[in-house]
């Protein structure tokens, strides 16, 4: 913890940030923080609680956050990987970010837990992590960490669901749907819900109704899933912000499969790797064609 | 604020559950604290349409959304328009509902429906809104307090408060201690008198004491956690809409507005119109709120609250300048829900003690 207050202090003392986003302590858990004095670069912190994804910060689109100044952003492994969406996707230049590696070994499933990890209180998306260590930052501070307990109960429920019949299918889908109240919470905790403009926002014409009926919030939520195939980072953040409890980590850690399945394409921290949005392949398989 | 007045009756735990099937088999539409059977994660019950007691979830902490949908659906048809050649005809949805009670709405839920009758009656009489609110009878469960977010006390009400409400269930060993405080909520008792136990049994005065005990921890336990002058918010926040206060909060909120999807008070509505096929469709009015950036866009492509900064000190300014400023009262109940949900750690209490704070210098 020394070692990051140390570096936050220098960057804002230097000049070299005008904010460092991390963590501090709120009233319900750990919560982000925006150190603008080297004064206050003791609040930060940095456990098993930090779970949010201050990729989010970086969104071009958020001027209350470019009014800080150049920013430092301390990152997790995942959250490195949303960094480089943003990167790969010509929102970011790396020139006009800090960023502040931290070492982790998991994250519980919400910021208000007890940091201790088990199999039950592990966030699902820690299970097959292979970004303990984040490249791509300009500093890396902490200790390595254990491995976190595993858990494999995302892959389980879409096994249950794959399973099902696409009848029943469609009656889980609808029960869980039918709850949307179109906040776009999950569009707004997305770090890599980056459009100037919404398409569920536009009106001329409506492409989407913004009504939360059946019609309305499958249309949305399909749309989503289709606008973050092959890009979503698997943060989990949608499901956390989500107001009615809709688990869209499903539909995120499906998408995953399928783009593995056929791309052959896992999201990586390494922003040269073109997404699979943005490539194209001779070989790219064509099953769906026939 | 109104008070219980009637004379408190005992309602079995066994009894309640012969109410629910008594007011189920009757054909009116019950609303209560219930799981949702379907959910892939969480445990905590909603406010949902029940069909059976074994639904039930008194004991569930306080429920995810507030009661505000069931008086202002997320989304309702306002009419339905068909083109008849160069006419257009409009179809009128019913202003008139069917009867529907809640068992076990949380105090701060129940009164919201009353702040916010304000501005639904505030020049013109939303038809909607009040055809629901007469249909329903409402009986509170008095609140144990969900934890420290919550400062209903600080917005002058109580966790057994039975502002708005047609009476209260108090929880007693055994069962409920029950009040009506309106003639709605005694003709729900009248209508199924059979099952509730009268007061002058000799474990009466046993229960009186356990429920004015439950009730007196309650009270304790929510005053110990807020400790704010409302009046004295109000002015500060009327007299710095300009202060530095007001960027130190914005950064942090990420504009997701889940805080007012779950606010029993926020109201705001979006009215649009959806082509149901060709020539006909229906106008609707869906939920909306001012933490959005579309909320305040111009046509022109200008908008006045260009950032999250000036969005959450216009959620803040709306609850405690504006809405008391109208209509002389805060527009919030201290249920907490804001802080809860917010996936960034937003919250509300602490604001309110930091303007305090600055009002009070």
């Amino acid at each position: 913890m020394k070692e990051l207050r140390d570096l936050t202090r220098k960057l804002l003392a230097d000049g070299d940030a005008g904010v460092v986003i991390g963590w501090e302590e709120g009233r319900r858990g750990a919560r982000p923080a925006f150190i603008t004095t080297p004064d206050d670069a003791d609040k930060l912190i940095f456990d098993a609680r930090c779970v949010h994804n201050l990729a989010n910060y970086l969104n071009p689109r958020k001027p209350q956050v470019k009014a800080l100044g150049k920013p430092a952003v301390v990152v997790k492994g995942c959250d490195a990987k949303a960094v480089a969406g943003l990167l790969r996707e010509a929102q970011l230049t790396r020139d006009r970010v800090i960023l502040i590696g931290v070492r982790c070994g998991g994250v519980v499933q919400t910021p208000e837990m007890p940091a201790e990890l088990t199999e039950a209180t592990v966030a699902t998306r820690c299970y097959g992590c292979d970004v303990r260590e984040p490249k791509l930052v300009d500093h890396l501070v902490g200790d390595a960490r254990p491995e976190p307990p595993v858990t494999a109960a995302l892959d389980r429920r879409i096994a249950e669901l794959d399973a099902l019949s696409p009848r029943e299918r469609w009656q889980f889908w609808t029960s869980q749907l039918a709850k949307c109240t179109r906040c776009h919470a999950c569009r707004q905790a997305c770090p890599l819900c980056h459009c100037e403009r919404c398409i569920t926002d536009k009106t001329q014409p409506q492409w989407i109704e913004s009504s939360s009926h059946l019609r309305g919030n499958f249309a949305w939520h399909l749309t989503r899933a289709q606008h973050l195939a092959g890009r979503c980072v698997g943060c989990g953040e949608c499901e956390r912000a989500c107001p009615v409890g809709i688990p869209l980590s499903l539909i995120n850690r499906k998408l995953q499969l399928v783009v593995k399945d056929l791309f052959d394409y896992t999201v990586t921290d390494d922003p040269e790797v073109p997404a699979p949005i943005g490539a194209y392949a001779v070989d790219d398989k064509q099953e769906f064609i026939e | 604020m109104s008070a219980a007045t009637g004379t408190a009756l005992f309602l079995s735990d066994e009894n309640l559950g012969n109410l629910v099937a008594e007011i189920i088999a009757a054909g009116r539409r019950l609303v209560a604290p219930a799981r949702d059977p379907q959910a892939a994660v969480g445990g905590s019950a909603d406010y949902r349409y029940i069909s059976s007691a074994a639904e039930l979830a008194f004991g569930d902490s306080l429920p995810r959304m507030s009661l505000k949908g069931f008086f202002l659906p997320q989304s309702e048809v306002l009419f339905k328009w068909h083109r008849k050649g160069a006419d257009v005809e409009i179809e009128a949805v019913p202003t008139e509902f069917p009867p529907q009670i809640v068992l076990g709405a949380r105090p701060c839920d129940t009164a919201a429906l009353e702040i916010v009758d304000q501005v639904m009656d505030w020049g013109l009489r939303d038809e909607l809104w009040f055809g629901r609110r007469n249909a329903t009878t409402i009986f509170n469960l008095s609140c144990p307090v969900e934890d420290a977010s919550c400062f209903c006390h600080a917005v002058d009400l109580n966790p057994d408060a039975t502002r708005a409400a047609d009476g209260m269930l108090t929880p007693v060993p055994g069962g409920y201690l029950v009040e009506s405080c309106t003639e709605k909520g005694a003709a729900l008792v009248e209508g199924h008198k059979a099952l509730f136990e009268s007061g002058d049994t000799g474990a009466a005065a046993e229960r009186s004491a356990a429920a004015a005990q439950y009730r007196a921890a309650a009270r304790a336990k929510v005053a110990a956690d807020l400790q704010i002058d409302t009046t004295r918010i109000k002015e500060w926040v009327g007299d710095h809409f300009d202060d530095e206060f007001w960027t130190a909060l914005g950064p942090r909120c990420n504009g997701c507005a889940a805080c007012a999807s779950v606010c029993p008070t926020c109201h705001c509505f979006d009215i649009v119109d959806e082509p149901e096929g060709v020539g006909h469709g229906a106008r609707r009015r869906n939920w909306d709120t001012c933490q959005t950036g579309v909320f305040t866009l111009h046509a022109s492509g200008h908008n006045p609250r260009a950032d999250q900064n000036s969005r959450f000190r216009q959620r803040v300014n709306h609850k405690f300048f504006i809405y008391p400023s109208r209509f002389g009262e805060v527009l919030c109940t201290g249920c907490g829900r804001c802080s809860r949900v917010c996936p960034e750690g937003q919250d509300l209490a602490e604001v309110l003690a930091c303007i305090d704070e600055l009002a009070r210098a």
